[in-house]
C-alpha cells in the first residue's frame, strides 16, 4: 500500500493514478478490499478506466458491519459494482461503461450521467438508477429470488436495443425523458425471451416480443409502487423537479410483462386453426368443397378403419349351390350327390334315391355296376380325409326304384336313333318331358354296347334288364332290330322335329399287320360273342391283348374265365385302363407289357412278334384297339371327322341344325359319358322346343381348399352304409345348415331365415357386418364367398 | 407334371421364413372379432381353422379318450402375391394387442416376387435402411469466441433462398436516379424472374399418385405457410396437372407447375391461362426422377379412377406410363432450349423454368448447358434415394446417383465458371430420409445446393405413412395405402384428413424452420443461407471427406 495514501474516519480516497501511472484494476481492487478490511467505509475512487470497481464488498475488519459508500469519479471501466453486494452503495459522479451493476446481488448504484451496453445484465437484488440513457442489451437475464427484493433498474432518458432480453425478474423502469431516441424509448425488440418481472416505461416504442411479453395498464398497485419509489430515485440522480411530471398520470405509463406458461399456450393456440382457414380461406377462394370437388361424388367426411354396410371393403355373400361339388362336377352325367346324401341326412331316403332318376334312366346297372364312379374319384372325403362317398352302392341301390311319371304330352315328336347308353338316356328324359319319342335300334334289344359287350361278370344281366324295362315304362315307342339306312334316315328326319343320333361304335379297328388274319379277333366280337353265348373254347390257350385298355381287361378277364393258360396285354403306350377292369384283370393274373409295337404273327410257331425283337406265344390275338361308329346312313350334310366320327358343336348339334349326336358316335366315352351328353342334349332340345332359355347345372368346381376338412375326424368305421355314408359327406359347396356362420360372427351380423318356399338362408345384416371374412373362414362347405364391395 | 390327383399339398408352398413379415398372432389374446382381417390391405391374413386332438387317459390303468376341437384362428397366407407388407394395420385396430407383424430380415423375398415373369413393382424408395451420406456429415464449425455466434432463439433470421436466375451486377442495366442505383426498365436486356422463396419445397408429387386429401391437404398447408405464417414455401404439382379451382386461384403462385413427358392435364393448364390471376411459383420441367432413373412416370392402373381420368384427359383403368423422355428430343442444347422457351411464353416469361433430373454422371454436362442459356432458372437434381408411387424395384434399388457428391459436383462447376451465384441447384432425393431434415437440408446447402425438395418425408411426417427401407407397406402403386396417402380408393382415402395433413405440414415446415436456425446459428448465419459453405461440414469418413472436399474429423 503506497504511504501516501491516508485513511480518514469519513472518506478513504483511492486514486486510480499513482505518481501519474494509472494502477491496473488488479492493483486497484486490492487497495479497495483492503481498505475495507481496515475499516474504511466511506471510500472515495478517483478511476481510471479500471474494470470492477464497487464490487464484492462486505463489511471486514474491525467494524464488522455498516454501510460501505463508494463515490466515484473520474473515467470508469467496465462491470462497474459487479457482484455488488447489499451494504454497498456507489454514486458514480458522472457515465459508466458497459455491464454495470453485473450480477448484482445488493448494492445500490447510481450513474449520474448515461451508462453504455449490458447495464444490470443478470442482476438478482438491488438498484441501479441511472440519470441518463442506456445502451444496448440492458436488463438482460435479471432475476427476482424470492428470498430477496427483486432488482430495480431505473433510468431517466430511454434505453438501447434488445432490452430486458431473457428477463426472468425484476422492475425495470424507463422514464422517457428527453429520450435520444424519440421514437422508441425501449429500442429494437424488447423482451425477447422474458419470462418474470416488469417493465414500466413512459413513451412510444416500435414493438417488443409479443411471443413472450404483453403490453398492459399499470393497476393501482403498480401506480402506488411506482409513485413510491419514484421519490428516492429523483432524489439519487438529482431530478426531484420531475416528480410532479412523471407522476402526473398514470396513463403516460405502461408496463410489459412476461406471458404466463398459461398464456403461452393460450397464445399458440391462437393461430388460426385449420378448419377455420379451410372454410373462410382455402374453400372461400377455391370454391366450396375443395379443389377436387367437382370431381367426387361422394360424402366429405371421415371414415373409420374399420367400416360397415356400403363402406366395407369386402363383403361376404351366400353362394350356395353357385359352385358345383367334385362329385356331381367330374360326373359325366352330373349326378348330384351331395343333394342325394341332404336328403338321406334329412330322411328322405327314397327322395334321394329318386333323385338319380332325373339323371339317367340307368343308375343301377351304371352307378353301380360299370362305371369307374369318377365321382367318387373326385370326392373330397376321399381326396383328403379318408375313404370316398360311396356313390357306387348308392346307385344299386336305385335298382327297384319305379319309373316316375312323365310330363303331359307336348305334342312334339322326335327320333333316337339308337337304344344303347346314350340313345335311351335322351329318349328317357325327352319322353320324361311329355315329348314323343321314337327310338330305332338294330339289334334284338336295347341297351347297346351294355347289353352286346360288357361281360356278364360286370354286369349282371338281371340288372340291366331290370333297369331297361322300367325304361320302357314311360311311353317311349321303341322300334328294334331297324337298321337305318340313308333312305330311313331320310324318312325319320322328315317325321320328326329333331333327330338324335345315338348310334354308338360298332366298327371295330384291327391293326393290319402280318399273319393277322390267321388269329387276331377284335374285343368287340369277342365280348359280343360272349354275350350271344358263341364263346370260343379257350382251355390251355395262350392269349394276347393288344391295347390294355380297360375293353382289353374285359377281353383279358373273358379269356381266363374260358379257361385261357396265359392271357398277356400288349400296348405301344403306358396302358389306359384303370379300376375294376384293371383290377379284375390283374387279379386273375394279366400280364401288362408295353410298349410293344406288333410285328407279326407266325401261325405255325402261334407267336406273335414285336418290333423289339421279343415274341410271345399266342393261339389267339384280341385286338382291343376301340371302335369306330358307323354312320353311313347320315346324309353328307352332317360333316363327319377323322372318318366317321359325326362332327358336333359344344351343344351337341351337328352341321344339320335339326340333327344332334352323342355319345361314341361323336367321340371314345364311357357309358357315363354317353349317358350325360343324351340328358344335356334332350334338356336343351327341350329348351328350344318350349322356347325358354337353357340353363345348365354345371358351372365351376368348388376349389377344394374351400371346404373345411378340419371338422371332419378320419372314419375309424367302415363305410358303404347311405346313411353313414350321407352323414360322411362334406356337402361341398352346398350349405349343411349347421349354423356355424352365425355362431362364429362376432358382430352377430348373421342369421338364418326360412323362405316361403321352405328354403332357408343365412342372411348377412350389412350394418352390422365389416367384412372380415370370418364367416368364409369357417364355413365347412365352402359357401360364403367374400367379395369386392363395389 | 402330374399329380397323384389330390395329394399333393405343400410342395411348392413357401414356408413363412421366405416372407419379409411373419405375423406374430396370440392365440390367448384374439377374442376373434376379425378386425385385422377386414383391415388388411393386401388379404396376408384370414381367419382359418385349427384341429387339436389329444388323445388322453384318465384313471389308473390306459384308459383312452380322444377330445377334437376345432377352433377358429387368425393365419397368414403362404402367397407371395399376398404378402403381410408389415403395415400393422392389424395391430392397430387389434383391441386386444394380439397380432402384429414381424419384420424378417432372413426373408427371400426377391427371390419370389417375380412370378408369372413379372418383375417386382412397388412404391417407396430405395431398400437401404443404412444412413446416407448426408446423415453421416456433421456440422463442425461452431463460432464461439472466434466470432459471433448467433443465438436461434433471439435472432432474426431469413432463411430464404432464390428460385431463378441471378445477373451478374455487371449484367444488370443499372442507372443512377436521383443518387440511388436503380434497374433500368427500359433497357432491351432480358432480368429473369426470380422467387424468393423458403429453402425447402415440396417436391413433385402428382394429383393421382396422391389421394384427393393427401395433395389437397398439403395444398392447403402450403396456403397456410404462406398466408399465416409468411413462409414462402412452394410445392410441385407433379406431372398429373392441376385442379382448374386451384389454377384459377390466387394460391397458384405458391406452387410449381411441372411438365413431364407424359403431359397430362395439360389441356387443362393451358385452358386456364386466362382465368389465372397468379403466375405460378415457377414451371418445373421434368427430365428424370431420382427413384427411377431412366424411367418415364407410371401410375398402376388401380389408382386411374373417375378423378384422375377427368383431371389427366385419359380413359380410367388403364395404366399411365409416361415415356421415359420427352418425345420430341433430339439433342440437349435443343430438348432443353425448345422446353424452356415454350414454358417461359405460356406466362410471358415472368415465370422461372427450370428442369429437373435424376442424379447421374451426366449432371454437370446439363448443368454447364443450363449455365450458358439466359432463360434457365436452375437445375433441380434428384438423388437416388428419392421416393415415388410406383417403379420397378430394380430401378429403385439400383439405378441412380447419390445427391450428396452430385450436388457437390455440380456447384464446384459453377464455382470455376464463377456462376455460383447465378443458377440455383436445387437437390432432392433421401431428404430426410432418417428423419434428419433440416440437417439434412442444410448439409446440402452448404454442399451448394439453393434449396432441397422433399416429398416421402412429407408424406411420412404428415400423413404417417407407413414405408421404410425394409419395405414395409410400399403399396403406393397398387391403390392400396392403408392410409389413405397414395390411392384413389374413396374407401381407403376418406380415413386421411386433409386438414391435419395441413396441420401437420405447418408444423414440419415450422419445427424445421428451428432446427434450421440451431444449425445456421452456431455457424454465425442468419441472414444469408450458408449456400456452399463446406468449411463448416466435416465427415467422419476419410473417403466422403474427400470426394466432397471436406473436412474429415474423428
Amino acid at each position: 500500500m503506497s504511504a501516501k495514501e491516508k485513511t480518514h474516519k469519513e472518506e478513504k480516497i483511492i486514486n486510480g493514478k499513482i505518481d501519474g501511472q494509472r494502477v491496473s484494476s488488479r492493483v486497484l481492487e486490492e487497495r479497495i478490499q483492503n481498505a475495507i478490511k481496515e475499516g474504511a467505509r466511506e471510500l472515495y475512487v478517483i478511476a481510471d478506466g479500471q474494470h470492477g470497481i464497487g464490487g464484492r464488498i462486505w463489511p471486514r475488519g474491525d467494524h464488522h458491519n455498516g454501510t460501505v459508500h463508494v463515490k466515484v469519479e473520474g473515467p470508469v471501466g467496465q462491470r462497474l459494482g459487479s457482484m455488488g453486494m447489499e451494504g454497498t452503495e456507489i454514486i458514480v459522479h458522472g457515465s459508466a461503461s458497459d455491464d454495470v451493476g453485473w450480477i448484482n446481488c445488493g448494492s445500490r448504484i447510481t450513474v449520474l450521467g448515461d451508462v453504455t451496453n449490458g447495464a444490470h445484465n443478470a442482476a438478482a437484488q438491488g438498484v441501479l438508477y441511472v440519470q441518463g440513457g442506456a445502451g444496448a442489451r440492458c436488463d438482460t437475464l435479471t432475476k427476482h429470488n424470492p428470498r430477496f427484493a427483486p432488482p430495480q433498474s431505473w433510468y431517466f432518458r430511454n434505453v438501447g436495443d434488445s432490452f430486458a432480453e431473457f428477463k426472468a425478474g425484476g422492475i425495470s423502469v424507463i422514464c422517457g425523458v428527453d429520450p435520444r431516441n424519440p421514437d422508441n424509448i425501449l429500442g429494437y425488440r424488447p423482451c425477447v425471451g422474458m419470462v418474470g418481472g416488469v417493465v414500466y416505461f413512459r413513451g412510444p416504442i416500435r414493438g417488443y416480443s409479443a411471443g413472450d411479453v404483453r403490453l398492459a395498464e399499470l393497476t393501482d398497485e403498480d401506480w402506488a409502487w411506482l409513485t413510491e419509489n419514484m421519490r428516492p430515485y429523483l432524489e439519487a440522480i438529482d431530478r426531484k423537479d420531475y416528480y410532479r411530471e412523471l407522476t402526473k398520470n398514470r396513463n403516460d405509463w405502461k408496463k410489459l410483462v412476461a406471458h404466463t406458461p398459461a398464456e403461452k399456450n393460450a397464445l399458440k393456440k391462437k393461430a388460426r386453426t385449420f378448419s377455420d382457414f379451410r372454410v373462410s380461406a382455402w374453400d372461400k377462394e377455391v370454391g366450396e368443397g375443395g379443389i377436387f370437388a367437382p370431381y367426387l361424388d361422394h360424402e366429405r367426411s371421415l371414415l373409420p378403419y374399420i367400416t360397415t354396410g356400403t363402406e366395407r371393403r369386402n363383403k361376404p355373400v351366400w353362394a350356395n349351390g353357385k359352385y358345383n361339388p367334385p362329385c356331381a362336377y367330374n360326373c359325366p352325367t352330373h349326378i348330384p350327390t351331395h343333394k342325394r346324401t341332404a336328403l338321406i341326412r334329412q330322411g328322405k331316403f327314397v327322395e334321394a334315391l329318386d333323385l338319380a332318376l332325373e339323371y339317367s334312366p340307368l343308375p343301377a346297372t351304371v352307378c353301380g355296376q360299370v362305371c369307374p364312379n369318377p365321382c367318387m374319384q373326385a370326392c373330397t372325403r376321399g381326396l383328403y380325409i379318408d375313404k370316398p362317398v360311396d356313390i357306387s352302392a348308392l346307385g344299386a341301390l336305385s335298382l327297384s326304384l319305379k319309373a316316375p311319371k312323365p310330363a303331359k304330352k307336348t305334342g312334339h315328336k322326335i327320333a333316337v336313333i339308337g337304344g344303347g347308353p346314350g340313345g335311351l338316356s335322351a329318349a328317357w328324359q325327352l319322353a320324361l318331358k311329355g315329348h314323343t319319342v321314337d327310338l330305332y335300334e338294330e339289334a334284338a334289344k336295347l341297351g347297346g354296347k351294355l347289353e352286346l359287350c360288357i361281360p356278364r361278370e360286370r354286369l349282371p344281366q338281371a340288372v340291366l334288364r331290370k333297369e331297361l324295362e322300367r325304361f320302357q315304362e314311360i311311353g317311349v315307342k321303341v322300334n328294334l332290330k331297324n337298321k337305318i339306312d340313308n333312305k330311313k334316315f331320310e324318312k325319320i328326319y322328315k317325321d320328326h322335329e329333331a333327330v338324335i343320333v345315338a348310334c354308338g361304335a360298332h366298327a371295330p379297328r384291327m391293326i393290319p399287320f402280318e399273319g393277322s388274319a390267321d388269329a387276331a379277333i377284335s374285343a368287340y366280337d369277342f365280348l359280343k360273342g360272349i354275350n350271344a353265348e358263341k364263346a370260343p373254347v379257350l382251355k390251355k390257350k395262350h392269349v394276347v391283348v393288344i391295347g390294355a385298355g380297360n375293353v382289353g381287361m374285359d377281353a383279358a378277364c373273358e379269356a381266363w374265365r374260358l379257361g385261357a393258360e396265359s392271357v398277356t396285354a400288349v400296348d405301344v403306350q403306358k396302358p389306359a385302363a384303370f379300376g375294376k377292369e384293371m383290377d379284375a384283370a390283374a387279379a386273375l393274373g394279366t400280364k401288362i407289357l408295353w410298349p410293344k409295337v406288333t410285328e407279326k404273327y407266325d401261325k405255325k410257331e402261334k407267336t406273335i412278334y414285336f418290333k423289339d425283337g421279343s415274341s410271345l406265344e399266342a393261339s389267339l390275338v384280341i385286338v382291343a384297339i376301340g371302335e369306330t361308329p358307323i354312320t353311313g346312313f347320315l346324309p353328307e350334310t352332317i360333316d363327319r371327322v377323322k372318318g366317321s366320327w359325326v362332327r358336333v358343336d359344344e351343344t351337341g348339334r351337328t352341321t344339320d341344325p335339326k340333327v344332334f349326336a352323342i355319345g361314341d358316335a361323336t367321340k371314345p366315352g364311357l357309358v357315363t359319358h354317353a349317358i350325360g351328353a343324351g340328358r344335356e342334349v334332350a334338356l336343351r332340345l327341350h329348351s328350344e322346343l318350349m322356347h325358354y332359355d337353357y340353363m345348365s347345372e354345371v358351372t365351376t368346381p368348388i376349389p377344394y381348399g374351400r371346404v373345411k376338412t378340419a371338422y371332419y375326424e378320419r372314419c375309424v368305421t367302415e363305410t358303404g352304409e347311405p346313411e353313414k355314408d350321407a352323414a360322411r359327406c362334406l356337402s361341398c359347396g352346398s350349405c349343411r345348415d349347421c349354423h356355424m356362420c352365425e355362431n362364429v360372427c362376432y358382430w352377430g351380423a348373421i342369421s338364418r331365415i326360412e323362405k316361403p318356399d321352405g328354403q332357408f338362408e343365412y342372411i348377412v345384416d350389412a350394418d352390422k357386418c365389416i367384412g372380415c371374412g370370418f364367416c368364409a373362414g369357417v364355413c365347412p362347405c365352402g359357401i360364403r364367398e367374400m367379395i369386392e364391395n363395389i | 407334371m402330374e399329380p397323384v390327383k389330390g395329394k399333393l399339398d405343400v410342395n411348392h408352398e413357401l414356408t413363412l421364413k421366405e416372407f419379409p413379415y411373419i405375423i406374430q398372432w396370440r392365440d390367448d389374446r384374439c377374442k376373434r372379432c376379425g378386425q385385422c382381417t377386414a383391415v388388411c390391405p393386401v388379404k396376408a391374413i384370414v381367419p382359418d381353422l385349427r384341429v387339436d386332438r389329444v388323445a388322453g387317459s384318465e384313471g389308473p390303468i390306459p384308459n383312452p379318450s380322444v377330445t377334437r376341437r376345432v377352433t377358429q384362428i387368425v393365419k397368414q397366407v403362404h402367397d407371395i402375391d399376398r404378402y403381410c407388407v408389415g403395415c400393422a394395420m392389424c395391430s392397430l385396430v387389434c383391441p386386444n394387442e394380439a397380432i402384429t407383424p414381424e419384420f424378417n430380415p432372413n426373408h427371400k423375398f426377391l427371390f419370389y416376387k417375380n412370378r408369372a415373369g413379372d418383375a417386382y413393382k412397388r412404391g417407396g424408395r430405395r431398400n437401404d435402411p443404412t444412413p446416407s451420406t448426408l446423415d453421416q456429415l456433421k456440422f463442425t464449425r461452431i463460432s464461439m469466441l472466434t466470432d459471433p455466434a448467433l443465438d436461434a432463439g433471439r435472432h432474426e433470421f431469413h432463411l430464404r433462398t432464390f428460385l431463378g436466375r441471378i445477373l451478374p451486377p455487371e449484367s444488370m442495366p443499372l442507372k443512377a436516379e436521383n443518387g440511388m442505383l436503380v434497374v433500368d426498365k427500359n433497357s432491351d436486356i432480358f432480368i429473369p424472374p426470380v422467387r424468393e422463396i423458403y429453402p425447402i419445397m415440396i417436391g413433385s408429387m402428382s394429383v393421382g399418385a396422391l389421394s384427393p386429401p393427401m395433395w389437397e391437404g398439403l395444398a392447403m398447408g402450403v396456403a397456410y405457410l404462406n398466408e399465416e405464417l409468411g413462409m414462402p414455401v412452394v410445392m410441385a404439382s407433379g406431372e398429373g396437372g392441376m385442379p382448374p379451382r386451384l389454377l384459377k386461384s390466387r394460391f397458384f403462385k405458391y406452387f410449381i407447375l411441372q411438365i413431364a413427358s407424359g403431359y397430362f392435364g395439360w389441356d387443362e393448364i393451358v385452358r386456364a391461362l386466362p382465368d389465372m390471376v397468379e403466375d405460378p411459383a415457377a414451371i418445373e420441367i421434368k427430365y428424370g426422377q431420382g427413384a427411377k432413373p431412366g424411367d418415364g412416370g407410371l401410375l398402376m392402373s388401380y389408382k386411374v379412377l373417375k378423378l384422375i381420368s377427368e383431371i389427366r384427359g385419359v380413359p380410367m383403368r388403364v395404366d399411365l406410363a409416361s415415356p421415359p423422355t420427352h418425345q420430341t428430343k433430339y439433342s440437349i442444347e435443343e430438348a432443353v432450349a425448345k422446353m424452356i422457351q415454350s414454358m417461359s411464353m405460356a406466362w410471358g416469361f415472368r415465370v422461372p423454368v427450370y428442369p429437373k433430373i435424376s442424379g447421374t454422371k451426366t449432371a454437370r454436362a446439363v448443368l454447364n448447358n443450363l449455365a450458358r442459356n439466359p432463360y434457365a432458372a436452375a437445375l433441380s437434381i434428384d438423388g437416388e434415394d428419392g421416393g415415388t408411387g410406383a417403379a420397378y424395384n430394380v430401378s429403385m434399388d439400383k439405378m441412380g446417383h447419390p445427391i450428396a457428391s452430385n450436388i457437390r459436383e455440380c456447384y464446384l462447376d459453377l464455382v470455376k465458371q464463377g456462376k455460383q451465384n447465378e443458377l440455383p441447384i436445387i437437390a432432392a432425393g433421401g431428404v430426410g430420409k432418417k428423419g434428419n431434415l433440416a440437417a439434412n437440408v442444410a448439409a446440402l446447402i452448404m454442399l451448394g445446393a439453393s434449396a432441397a425438395s422433399i416429398g416421402k418425408y412429407v408424406m411420412q411426417a404428415t400423413a404417417d405413412c407407413l414405408g421404410d427401407e425394409n419395405n414395409r407397406c410400399n403399396l403406393c402403386n397398387t391403390g392400396r395405402c392403408p392410409r389413405g396417402i397414395t390411392t384413389q380408393d374413396p374407401k381407403l382415402y376418406r380415413r386421411l384428413d386433409s386438414e391435419k395433413v395441413a396441420e401437420r405440414l405447418v408444423d414440419v415446415f415450422k419445427a424445421a424452420d428451428v432446427e434450421l436456425k440451431k444449425i445456421f446459428a452456431p455457424m454465425g448465419r442468419s441472414t444469408e443461407l450458408p449456400i456452399g459453405m463446406s468449411d463448416g461440414l466435416s465427415a467422419g469418413n476419410e473417403e466422403i471427406a474427400r470426394k466432397l472436399g471436406i473436412s474429415y474429423v474423428c
